[in-house]
């Protein structure tokens, strides 16, 4: 049967895809050492831990979903994920390699068990899935993407939105479905998105660090009392899209309760608060 | 027919359900992107959404007012547009999301469109 090995929450940009991009110089540079540093060593743990998939929880910024029919939950059932144009032409990467056959296993479980995701034979990822994704699973020295991913995205643009308890049990469900998958792969849950950041109205650029910090703190100790707040405390704490923190909180609940954090970084820079939390689950 | 006092009932749970799901009290310079926004944002949303094509794009470049002319855009949201009013346009009900990508056609990068916002206050 599949495990669940750990889980990552990590945040999304643009400006990480900018940075990466530019090369290794500038990843490690005074200015981006502090994120990208903390980085390397989810990659090295990953190259230790040699997960078989990542189930890479993430939200879409309209570049595969529209307004037209926008999915509340939405499942990668493909077995590769082009990447998106999101209007400055596509980045360089190869289609991400998918896994079909788990992500069915994983839409039949999640249906049965009463989540209802939108299913999708044809996904193309935005930065939501690979702003992070290069630093922790790509070979830029063949070019390849390493593991499969089974990609699984959450509404966090046009409300009403899922509440935040709806995606813990979201990942609770999801951690089920992976238990019960037949073959013997290890899985790493990874959620995508926040920290604190506003890029609309008079608020536009503002992070809260000390709440950046209790949020990363709560999901390793306390994941069940980030369920209690809501989009509206979200927003008055982090920010108008800093509720994609549910992402997060989404991938805690695929985890053992008592997994705990090994890597934990945290850098506000500019208009955005920056974190990495890679959880072990024992075993 | 739902007699009076279930109706009632029934509209009390609603309000107490909707709670979960639909911030209140948020300060005004809050927003959210929701009924109201995208209801009235439609058009404007399509119109930057189609910049995620190769093709809008080029004819953004070559011929604003014919690629304006396939989003059946008010005369107001011509003028946001041609303005590049982004306050007018988020307050128009464009989504950040499609925002970024009309700002990489215009050539505004985000840090001015921030500006932007942050003295709209």
């Amino acid at each position: 049967m599949a495990r669940v090995l750990g889980g990552i929450g990590a945040s999304h940009a643009p400006s990480m895809e900018h940075v990466y991009d530019a090369g290794e110089e500038t990843r490690r540079n005074e200015e981006w050492e502090p994120l990208f540093g903390p980085f390397q060593e989810v990659s090295e743990w990953l190259g230790e831990l040699r997960p078989d998939r990542l189930v890479v929880i993430y939200n879409d910024h309209m570049d595969e979903f529209f307004l037209n029919a926008y999915p509340t939950f939405a499942l990668g059932v493909a077995d590769e994920y082009p990447i998106a144009d999101e209007g400055f032409g596509a980045r360089p990467f190869p289609p991400l390699p998918g896994d079909s056959r788990m992500g069915w296993h994983i839409a039949r479980s999640l249906v049965a068990d009463e989540f209802d995701p939108t299913i999708c034979q044809e996904l193309e990822v935005d930065h939501g899935v690979i702003s992070p994704l290069p630093m922790v699973d790509f070979s830029e020295g063949d070019g390849q993407w390493r593991i499969p991913v089974v990609p699984l995205a959450v509404n966090v643009i046009l409300h009403p939105l899922p509440t935040p308890r709806r995606c813990y049990k979201l990942g609770q469900a999801l951690r089920r479905a992976i238990l019960s998958y037949p073959e013997d792969l290890g899985v790493v849950v990874v959620g995508t998105g926040g920290l604190s950041h506003q890029l609309t109205g008079p608020r536009f650029g503002r992070v809260t660090p000390d709440w950046d910090q209790e949020f990363m703190r709560l999901l390793a100790e306390d994941p069940e009392s980030l369920c209690d707040y809501k989009h509206e405390d979200l927003i008055k704490l982090g920010g108008t899209e800093s509720v994609e923190v549910v992402n997060w909180l989404a991938m805690r609940g695929a985890l053992p309760r008592e997994a705990k954090p090994i890597v934990k970084a945290y850098y506000a820079h500019k208009i955005m608060g920056y974190g990495l939390e890679a959880f072990a689950a024992a075993q | 027919m739902l007699n009076e006092s279930t109706a009632t009932e029934l509209t009390e749970d609603y309000l107490a359900r909707l709670d979960a799901v639909r911030p209140r009290d948020l300060p005004e310079d809050l927003d959210l992107f929701d009924e109201e926004t995208a209801t009235r944002g439609l058009r404007l949303n399509k119109a930057a959404y189609s910049l995620k094509e190769a093709e809008q794009r080029e004819l953004f470049a070559r011929d604003e007012n014919a690629w304006m002319d396939q989003f059946g855009l008010t005369d107001k949201e011509r003028e946001l547009m041609r303005a590049r009013d982004w306050i007018g346009l988020w307050r128009a009900g464009m989504s950040i999301y499609v925002m970024v990508k009309l700002s990489g056609v215009t050539g505004v990068p985000l840090p001015e469109i921030g500006r932007q916002m942050r003295e709209s206050g």
